[in-house]
């Protein structure tokens, strides 16, 4: 059974009165897009609020408590749910499907795309979509199942927001703080995002202490990491403190990042742009990104301004709030180069958090947090003998402590 | 208490408020919350003899016709006035002067350009149709098409119609293919 944009249909006559659709799949998929699409389904309760983030299904949660709505993919589909409505408790009472595209295009601009119904593997409807159907929209409500007089029905809604995920989740009621009237993240805890990477969890309850002392709990912001990878970090790499660092960050990453993506650099007198580091690939990603850190074709002398150009470059156009996080052991002596360039960019979205770490020599990196002639301030700095040296709880508050301060400054003079 | 109908469900209104004679016609729908083209609705009502057609072009009232029916029936645009509060177009009905040649007004809802901007009455959140007394305001009947809409474009949200000397509406609900043109064509208006 075909169904079209805008119907709306009894899910019984859906079935046909199949005798096995007490559980069926929701097989989705789009094709065309140069970016990841993240599908969801969105569990809202009678006033179509996300009133219990648990009933949020996707990627980094993959079941609803009751088991009602579970992450399963048809063959051939991109993503998709085993639904058992029996299951859910009375006090959800509809089941969006959504997809958000991760990046700068637009639903407009895929090919086309589908949502179908499924019974024992078996497709017994289907909703088919393409690019005329929409416009601008970054994140889309594909599809609803919702109650209505005691039964269930489906939606074929096709609509979304130009805002993307951060616009849905605020449809659905995720709050904006009215200070701030930043994006907002999804309502879950960092503890349930980092659930698929065990050996980070103890991190959460210190990163979110952090974010909650600083109010950015609401923030969406991306992350950025740059690591000196000068011949004196040598041992520093050897010895496994850049992973440690890698593994502390990534918390904040996901937390912030709609996709959990934290942007590496490394630099020498060369820079690489390492592939972002996530919870699929964290572990052990100094030795594994790239063929490992030895292979990187770094350990000479450091080049800092090439790398802070790279970075620009690669976040001056984003709209949303970048925290790059730089990590140093001295020897700096381009001063006036990284100067002026940091000067200039303090028009952009971009706060730079330098660290440095078992070092000397930071020279211009330490004036920075107090130079002159900038619009807003956009740099913050300190230094460690050694990551060991301070708790996970003090590193995180010394990272975040100025990040905040900046984000107001830049909302102010419209930088954001 | 207003009586709410279901789809093909009536009621008769001269019953409901005794001496009832002039009435306001109200038709609501949510505005969009998504992003997009805005849905641009577009009501108009049809007056016709027993035959189901117009006696001529000017018992067809919609926004560039304001007054159809001589003078029984006045399009009052969007709802600036505040009467029927929170309704998006309204439609005021004088029954005593509705011709007696004149059997049925019926109440529809079109979607401007809705095949270029691919919208359909599916995606248009609670819509409804409520018949308001004048006098004092009370809402004797009121249909929510909701869940009745699919993928039309155009839809006859209800209908006033004579029994005798008494006035009844009907909950209608029915979808038309294509938009207002081909809709007036079929209640005899020549455009």
């Amino acid at each position: 059974m075909n169904i079209f944009k805008g119907q709306r249909i009894a899910l019984a006559s859906l079935f046909e009165n199949n005798a096995q659709a007490d559980r069926f799949q929701v097989g989705l998929s789009i094709s065309g897009s140069k970016e990841a699409i993240d599908f969801a389904c969105f569990g809202l309760d009678s006033q179509q609020k996300l009133s219990d983030d648990a009933y949020m299904t996707f990627f980094n949660q993959p079941k609803t408590p009751c088991g009602a709505v579970e992450l399963s993919t048809p063959v051939g589909d991109t993503l998709g749910f085993s639904c058992q409505l029996a299951k859910l408790p009375a006090k959800i009472d509809k089941l969006v499907f959504t997809a958000a595209i991760d990046g700068s295009t637009s639903m407009g601009q895929i090919k086309d795309g589908y949502l179908r119904f499924l019974i024992s593997n078996q497709e017994v409807a289907r909703f088919s979509f393409s690019s005329v159907d929409f416009q601008d929209e970054k994140a889309v409500m594909l599809g609803e199942l919702y109650r209505k007089d005691g039964t269930w029905r489906f939606s074929a809604v096709c609509q979304g927001f130009n805002g993307g995920m951060a616009a849905l989740v605020k449809h659905f009621g995720g709050e904006v703080a009215e200070e701030a009237p930043l994006p907002v993240s999804s309502k879950l805890s960092l503890e349930k995002k980092l659930a698929s990477a065990p050996k980070l969890i103890n991190l959460a309850k210190k990163a979110t202490v952090s974010l909650e002392k600083y109010q950015l709990q609401e923030t969406v912001a991306r992350v950025g990491l740059v690591l000196d990878a000068s011949g004196s970090m040598m041992n520093q790499y050897r010895t496994g403190k850049v992973q440690e660092v890698i593994e502390r960050l990534l918390p904040l990453a996901v937390h912030f990042d709609d996709d959990g993506e934290l942007d590496v650099w490394a630099f020498s007198s060369n820079v690489l742009a390492l592939p972002a580091a996530t919870l699929n690939n964290y572990a052990d990603f100094i030795n594994t990104a790239e063929g490992g850190w030895n292979n990187w074709g770094m350990m000479s002398i450091n080049n800092e301004p090439s790398v802070i150009k790279q970075v620009i470059e690669l976040y001056q156009k984003t709209l949303l709030p970048v925290l790059v996080i730089f990590i140093s052991d001295g020897g700096v002596s381009r001063n006036k180069e990284i100067k002026d360039l940091l000067t200039n960019a303090a028009c952009l979205p971009i706060f730079w958090q330098f660290v440095g770490i078992g070092g000397r020599n930071y020279s211009v990196l330490e004036q920075l947090d107090t130079m002159a002639g900038r619009i807003v301030d956009n740099c913050g700095f300190f230094a460690l003998d050694d990551l060991n040296s301070i708790s996970e709880q003090e590193l995180y508050d010394r990272l975040l402590s100025e990040f905040p301060l900046w984000l107001k400054a830049a909302k102010n003079k419209h930088i954001l | 208490m207003a009586i709410s109908l279901s789809k093909g469900g009536n009621v008769n209104l001269s019953k409901e408020a005794p001496g009832l004679n002039k009435i306001i016609v109200g038709l609501g729908w949510d505005a969009r919350a998504t992003d997009g083209a805005a849905f641009d609705l577009d009501a108009s009502a049809f007056l016709v003899k027993l035959d189901g057609k117009v006696r001529s072009d000017s018992d067809f009232c919609f926004y560039n016709n304001k007054v159809a029916g001589d003078g029984s029936v006045e399009h009052q645009g969007d709802n600036l006035t505040g009467a029927g509060e929170g309704d998006d177009e309204v439609v005021k009905v004088e029954l005593s002067k509705i011709p007696s040649d004149l059997d049925k007004v019926v109440f529809s809802v079109t979607i401007n350009d809705a095949e270029a901007r691919r919208q359909s009455f599916g995606q248009v959140s609670h819509a409804y149709i409520r018949i308001v007394n004048e006098e004092g305001g009370a809402e004797i009947a009121r249909y929510d098409l909701s869940e009745d809409a699919s993928t039309e474009t155009a839809m006859i949200f209800g209908e006033i119609y004579r029994v005798g000397t008494d006035w009844k509406f009907k909950a209608v609900g029915q979808g038309f293919a294509g938009g207002l043109g081909p809709l007036a064509t079929s209640f005899g208006v020549n455009v």
